[in-house]
């Protein structure tokens, strides 16, 4: 499970100190439970999802991840444009200890990617779908218990997409999820509790609709 | 599948898929591009030759010239690229610090240790094939010689760490350590040895960690080569023990800074 205690953030602008990003966030987000993050633009979502993955450090607080916890899905970045797509998901899986079953992996990722020859060459090459998809390969490559997704969109063609669509309902049925989305279909779809970022608090719901309607009842006063 | 790893072990796993990814790159960036690795020293040597045989020639009993200088250029590019490498190692893995297992300090590292590896293989190469024209390559005092090679890189490493958290945070101290880089190379005696020079400059000069880095390894290869008093690898030792200690402290002050902007 993933642990939140008392977490504070504000990030260093041009113009000084931002104003505070969350504060005093405490959450305990078991291991197997869909949690949909919503709130409104600019309210912290995203910072949240960096900061429970990892990459991105709390100005105070401290958070604990006593499982294997995805890096947050549908950000930017992981791909390196001069290494080929084979380069850079042998890089990945090499991050993540994955050295023995390397040719099974990159198997598994060929595959589902549906690259063919472009898996080897740069990603720089790739357009903006193959880079999406072979992301999503990679993700879907490694075993984790909590998966975090920012605003993943399905890419690709349409029998991508339904392929993909496939295995994310298989991913959210396996592990846990913790996903950023403002459509309200893929919350209700895959999410079974739910946390409402607002001016700075999160508070938890055990059920998405209700963290659905608070958000909206904010919205509508 | 819920074990976590132990730290060391993703640090281990870290460190492996970053130097694979960093030596492929570096190695295959355009074309033969480790060819250019071995040609670089060699053209170096070889230029600096003909200068110095054009315009004056040097008589230092028991020592041949081009094995001197090719000594220097080695020992010299040892702490250079170590140093100057680090500079961009932060900026050219941001995209690897989506993964969280990757700190900055694991792209500087690694990259200090390739370099390690590409200078001792480069250095083997320009030496045997040195020995292949007849000259003497041996050193005559192998643990001198490796001593004095690792405290070079060991100097450039803690150089780079420091430089790497300078310039990620203040890029202009990037620009600035590169223009550093080429006085150094004629004030740390790449050119010239202490003993050939009036004591007036002597006395400063040997102030530079660099210059009793590369007499050391001289000293290893040549016998009674002419040791100016003052110049020893503990100097360097020192140097590069506070380098590497303020280089480290730099990167875990600044941990958290280096990757949120």
């Amino acid at each position: 499970m993933i642990l939140l205690k008392e977490v504070y953030k504000r990030y260093r602008t041009e113009h000084g100190l931002s104003k505070w990003v969350l504060q005093d966030v405490t959450i305990n987000i078991p291991r197997q439970c869909n949690v949909g993050l919503i709130g409104q633009n600019g309210a912290g979502k995203s910072t949240l999802l960096r900061l429970i993955g990892g990459i991105d450090k709390p100005t105070r607080g401290r958070i604990e991840r006593n499982c294997r916890v995805s890096w947050p899905l549908g950000l930017g970045g992981g791909l390196q444009g001069s290494l080929t797509g084979r380069q850079n998901a042998k890089f990945v899986c090499r991050l993540h200890g994955h050295e023995g079953s390397l040719a099974d992996k990159l198997a598994f990722i060929r595959d589902f990617s549906e690259l063919g020859d472009a898996f080897d060459e740069p990603v720089k090459t790739y357009s903006s779908g193959m880079q999406a998809r072979l992301k999503f390969a990679l993700s879907l490559a490694f075993d984790f218990d909590i998966y975090l997704v920012d605003e993943l969109t399905a890419v690709g063609d349409a029998a991508f997409k339904k392929k993909s669509r496939l295995a994310f309902q298989n991913l959210a049925d396996h592990a846990g999820l913790v996903m950023v989305t403002h459509d309200e279909k893929s919350l209700r779809e895959f999410c079974q509790a739910g946390i409402w970022l607002h001016q700075g608090n999160a508070y938890w719901f055990d059920r998405i609709d209700d963290a659905i309607q608070s958000y909206k009842e904010s919205m509508a006063s | 599948m819920s074990t976590s790893r132990t730290p060391v072990n993703v640090t281990f796993s870290v460190w492996k898929a970053l130097f694979l990814r960093e030596a492929l790159t570096r190695l295959s960036a355009g074309r033969s591009a480790w060819l250019w690795l071995l040609l670089e020293p060699v053209a170096h040597v070889a230029l600096l030759m003909i200068i110095f045989s054009l315009i004056r020639q040097r008589v230092l009993p028991g020592i041949e010239f081009a094995l001197f200088l090719a000594i220097g250029v080695i020992g010299f590019h040892l702490f250079k690229n170590s140093a100057q490498r680090s500079i961009g190692a932060i900026s050219a893995n941001m995209a690897l610090f989506a993964y969280r297992q990757g700190k900055p300090v694991d792209s500087v590292l690694v990259r200090i240790f390739l370099e390690g590896v590409i200078q001792l293989f480069v250095g083997v190469v320009l030496l045997v094939a040195m020995s292949l024209f007849g000259f003497d390559v041996l050193p005559h005092d192998p643990l001198g010689a490796i001593a004095a090679w690792m405290l070079l890189w060991l100097f450039g490493a803690g150089f780079g760490l420091m430089l790497s958290v300078g310039a990620t945070l203040v890029p202009e101290i990037g620009k600035i350590a590169n223009l550093i880089f080429t006085p150094l190379y004629f004030i740390s005696g790449v050119l010239f040895a202490p003993f050939m020079l009036p004591p007036v400059f002597q006395e400063y000069l040997i102030l530079n960690p660099i210059m009793h880095g590369l007499e050391g390894l001289r000293s290893a290869f040549f016998s009674g080569y002419p040791n100016v008093s003052g110049i020893s690898l503990g100097y360097l030792a020192v140097f590069s023990l506070l380098a590497l200690f303020f280089g480290l402290l730099l990167h875990i002050r600044f941990s958290n800074k280096l990757v949120t902007h």
